[in-house]
């Protein structure tokens, strides 16, 4: 008998081009609403999706549930970055932050509330984005990326006030220090750098790759993502992902993962990371491997934890990488479905 | 006795006449005759019936007489004979009396005769008369009945009524004072205003003959000239074929052309005349356009034999005999075989695949001179058509290995629009009529039978649904005319863009990508990555290729593609790329995935570079078309993928631990090495100054 083809095979020009356009798509960013009902994922086409994952964790969930709920272009470069405060949604890209209203967002047509760009020294290539970090004690907002500085906007003028200048090229990575105003940053240049807020200084510097035991020169020296707690920090990248004991600026624990992480993470007494292979990892602290949970994407890029206590049975982890998915984990052990751009 | 008695008449006749001459004798005598005696005039004297009674006194006397004288004789004697002489005188005179009553007798006679004589003649006279008046007075009733039958012409005539007469006859005709106690009066005005209006009427009537007259000798003189054209264009006409063949003008052909299109089915018909009229619509905007070039790019012709054509509309019988000499042997042959029950099936099976003998001949003319040569069949028992492609070139084409199917009638015109891969029947009645004679599929014929692609029924007008199976199906112009653009633009396309690739690919195989000047731009002066192998694989052959799975998965690989296998080196690096060409080229990009060896296998799930790669070619396609109609998009793509290789190859971190120079040294210019968290490599090209920057 014939093949029953349907006369509708997606090989018209557009469809091929959309299909291509979903195959190399790559998801830079996530960031959880204020609520916790809805995540926002952007991708290297500069577009921006909301997810509702109310919608997609009830028991009545269809396949259109895992859909966006509403998709708009944001930037025009790729979304490297995601945060949200309690009412805004701010992304940043190509050498600017944009701020998004939560509220407006979910609606159809919505424009960003205000944009920025921070000062550059260069004019030739604009100098990306790739970490936004919020200091909620003295309401501020701090820029890393391509410039290789740290620039602090203020949230409340929108001005920027300082910018922290010491890695040699672009910082990848960073994270704040809670108990005291110190934030810490990674870059390309194979360093972690301790700031001191309200002296605007570097007040320490781990220089990763030096140290024989994490170092993997086949990979490079970069720093492409780092966590910390209290005084411990763990970072990862071409080394190896390690965790640090700050004040005495030790690796304590190596732990044997290959693969360059993208993206790590503290979650309760475990060290959650991700990135080249398809697995979220799931790290005692000794060291050991405690579980490797497959996801659906070949690369991750990010891990985000939705941990708003607002909305306690969208308490789940979502990966995303190197697909137009971002895996959905409602527990640690599996993954539970994929949203999809 | 009468002898006796005119003896005796006559002396007194005599005497009478002799009167004058004897009167001297007789006194008497003289004074009768001088008194003149009338006989006549004495009988009206005497009465006839005294003369009666005297005839019969003298009568009675007589026979005493002669009774006595007889008796006397007898007797005898003497004294008799005195006796007998008295009466004997006696006797005389009774005779002279009998004779003058007889003569009185006679005369009375003759009297009574004239009398009736006349009274007869007058009574007649009368008796005429009277008939005369009579049949006057018959003659005078009839006349008068005749007269009071007569009936008048006028009443006849429909007159116009009387509000209308008094409105519009003139006062001089209407006289409405007479006529309007008057019926007669009446009448006679308003048949007076009927004569004049007919008067009228037949006065515009004449006009209007002369004026008929007049136009139809016009006309007439109109006719003679025309028909004397006729020749005059007949020799011009001819005259002028030579420079119609030496312009290339067949209006001739055209026309015989129309003739046998008479004969097409329907669908054909439509095809036809929709083909011709965009051709020469076609021919009409190039005139206008650009003056000097008239060449058409569209022609059409038809094929096959109209006697067949014709024998068809034959009773059914007839109809089978007349297929070619061939069939005809063929079905003798099966009659021979016919006891097995195959050969019956093959027979109805080949019965139902029959295409009706005439054909239409396409031929697309693309700028390069190449020529589309497309032949649409109409099978007549299925309701479809078909479509059998060939392409010639201007020039000898030197066929790589690889382009074997880039120009195969096969395969030239699949997909032209998405999913019509023409193996597969689009009238949904077929397959009922394949269950009948045992055929699965259409697609085993399709390489005799041609293809049954989806825009070509829609060029022949038909139009099935894809439900509901034995739908009637007629030829519909409108549906044809609207595909007609867009499925000619479509195939000149197709054929360029694979007259295109046939190029490309020639070179390719040598390993030469051939980047035109005008796509020079696109690309670094300096590229030394090199293609080393193109080569064609079949489709399980790359959907068993471990880095193309996603591909596979998307859909994106379908069995109407072409598939391709290309080798980029550059020293120790050897970068594999699969390639999906799909039969849309170039509107749909060829689909290309990457596996680099150098340093272990990295393929896009390993090494984000690679993935970028990849997508600075399948999905920012766009800036490597070209200029239009983006031909040249393959040769691009792959002069894009050995000047990626380079870049990525230079940018790629030196491992300080490994003694020795880089094997690549960077050339190119770049801004940064690394951007964004996935650590981007510079792969954008900028043209006029000549380095690498991130997207």
């Amino acid at each position: 008998m014939e093949r029953a083809v349907p006369l509708a095979v997606p090989l018209g020009q557009a469809e091929v081009f959309q299909a291509l356009q979903r195959l190399h798509m790559t998801i830079f960013s996530q960031s959880v609403s204020p609520c916790g009902k809805f995540l926002a994922a952007g991708n290297n086409y500069g577009q921006i999706a909301i997810f509702s994952l109310s919608a997609a964790l009830s028991s009545e969930a269809k396949e259109e549930s895992k859909k966006p709920v509403v998709t708009f272009q944001a930037h025009d470069g790729p979304v490297y970055s995601m945060i949200s405060t309690d009412r805004h949604l701010l992304s940043a890209g190509d050498g600017e932050v944009k701020a998004w209203l939560w509220v407006e967002v979910l609606k159809k047509g919505c424009k960003e509330l205000w944009h920025r760009q921070p000062p550059y020294r260069t004019s030739l290539e604009v100098p990306e984005i790739n970490a936004l970090l919020l200091v909620p004690k003295e309401n501020s907002l701090i820029l890393a990326g391509g410039d290789c500085q740290l620039h602090t906007m203020d949230l409340e003028t929108g001005t920027f006030t300082r910018a922290l200048r010491g890695h040699t090229d672009y910082i990848h990575c960073l994270a704040l220090r809670e108990r005291s105003p110190e934030v810490l940053s990674g870059g390309e240049d194979g360093a972690v750098r301790l700031w001191d807020l309200r002296v605007a200084k570097e007040v320490q510097t781990i220089e990763v790759y030096k140290h024989e035991e994490c170092s993997r020169p086949h990979n490079g020296r970069w720093i492409g993502c780092l966590a910390t707690d209290s005084d411990w920090m763990v970072c990862g990248g071409g080394p190896a992902l390690t965790l640090w004991h700050l004040r005495s600026s030790t690796p304590t624990t190596i732990f044997p993962m290959r693969a360059p992480q993208k993206h790590v993470t503290f979650y309760q007494d475990l060290i959650l990371s991700a990135g080249q292979g398809r697995c979220v990892n799931q790290w005692q602290l000794s060291g050991e491997l405690k579980a490797q949970v497959p996801g659906s994407s070949p690369g991750l890029l990010s891990l985000s934890l939705n941990q708003q206590p607002a909305a306690p049975e969208c308490k789940v982890l979502t990966a995303a990488g190197n697909s137009c998915r971002v895996d959905v984990f409602t527990n640690l052990g599996y993954r539970a479905f994929s949203l999809s751009f | 006795m009468s002898s006796e008695s005119s003896k005796k008449r006559k002396p007194k006749v005599i005497r009478s006449d002799g009167a004058p001459a004897e009167g001297k004798r007789n006194r008497s005598d003289t004074e009768q005759e001088g008194k003149y005696y009338s006989e006549e005039a004495e009988v009206d004297l005497r009465d006839p019936g005294r003369d009666y009674e005297l005839y019969k006194y003298t009568c009675q006397e007589l026979q005493r007489l002669m009774a006595e004288i007889q008796d006397l004789k007898s007797r005898g004697g003497k004294d008799v004979a005195i006796e007998i002489e008295e009466r004997r005188i006696q006797s005389c005179v009774h005779f002279m009396t009998l004779k003058k009553l007889n003569r009185l007798a006679h005369i009375r006679l003759k009297k009574g005769r004239d009398q009736t004589h006349e009274a007869k003649q007058k009574v007649d006279a009368y008796h005429l008369q009277l008939q005369n008046l009579l049949y006057e007075v018959m003659h005078l009733q009839k006349e008068i009945t005749k007269c009071l039958e007569f009936k008048s012409k006028h009443e006849e005539i429909d007159l116009v009524s009387l509000e209308e007469f008094y409105k519009e006859a003139p006062p001089d005709i209407s006289k409405a004072e007479v006529t309007m106690g008057d019926p007669h009066q009446q009448t006679l005005a308003r048949l007076d205003w009927e004569l004049e209006q007919r008067k009228r009427l037949a006065e515009k009537y004449r006009e209007s003959l002369s004026n008929k007259e007049k136009i139809l000798k016009e006309i007439e003189v109109k006719k003679e000239y025309l028909s004397s054209l006729q020749p005059r264009l007949n020799s011009i006409m001819q005259a002028s074929l030579p420079v119609q063949e030496y312009l290339f003008m067949p209006f001739d052909q055209a026309h015989k052309q129309y003739e046998t299109a008479r004969h097409l089915p329907p669908p054909l018909y439509v095809l036809f005349v929709q083909a011709t009229a965009y051709g020469q619509a076609c021919a009409h905007m190039k005139s206008s356009s650009q003056p000097p070039r008239q060449d058409k790019t569209l022609s059409v012709a038809i094929e096959g034999s109209v006697d067949e054509a014709k024998a068809l509309f034959k009773p059914p019988e007839d109809s089978q005999d007349d297929e070619s000499d061939s069939d005809a042997e063929e079905e003798q042959t099966t009659k021979r075989r016919r006891p097995t029950l195959g050969v019956q099936l093959d027979d109805k099976r080949k019965e139902m695949l029959k295409r009706h003998p005439l054909s239409v001949m396409l031929d697309l003319k693309c700028k390069d001179d190449s020529v589309l040569h497309l032949t649409f069949y109409y099978l007549m028992n299925l309701n479809i058509m078909t479509v059998k492609a060939k392409v010639t070139t201007a020039t000898e084409l030197i066929t790589p290995i690889s382009a074997g199917d880039l120009l195969s009638p096969d395969s030239v015109l699949s997909c032209l629009f998405p999913g019509d891969h023409g193996k597969k029947t689009p009238n949904p009645a077929n397959q009922y009529q394949f269950d009948k004679v045992g055929i699965l599929t259409l697609r085993d014929y399709v390489l005799d039978l041609g293809h049954p692609y989806l825009w070509v029924q829609k060029l022949g007008g038909l139009h099935f649904p894809k439900e509901q199976p034995q739908h009637t199906v007629i030829a519909d112009h409108s549906l044809s005319a609207s595909h007609m653009e867009t499925t000619m633009k479509l195939l000149k396309i197709r054929v360029q863009s694979r007259l295109a690739l046939h190029k490309q690919f020639a070179s390719l195989e040598h390993g030469i990508v051939p980047v035109t000047s005008d796509c020079q731009y696109l690309f670094p002066a300096k590229v030394v990555s090199r293609l080393v192998k193109w080569v064609m694989i079949v489709h399980e052959d790359y959907m068993e290729l471990h880095f193309t799975k996603d591909i596979v998965e998307a859909g994106l690989a379908g069995d109407t593609n072409l598939y391709y296998m290309a080798l980029i080196e550059r020293g120790t690096a050897k970068l594999q790329a699969a390639v999906v060409l799909n039969p849309g080229y170039s509107s749909i990009p060829p689909i290309f995935r990457l596996c680099l060896n150098w340093k272990g296998e990295k393929t896009n799930s390993n090494d984000d570079n690679i993935r970028a790669m990849e997508s600075e070619v399948n999905v920012c396609y766009k800036e490597l078309c070209g200029p239009r109609p983006s031909h040249q998009l393959l040769t691009n793509q792959l002069q894009r993928l050995c000047v990626l290789l380079d870049v990525y190859l230079e940018t790629e971190s030196h491992d300080d631990s490994v003694e020795g120079p880089k094997e690549f040294p960077q050339e190119k210019m770049c801004l940064r090495l690394f951007r964004g968290p996935s650590r981007m490599k510079p792969f954008k090209y900028n043209h006029p100054q000549g380095f690498f920057s991130h997207r």
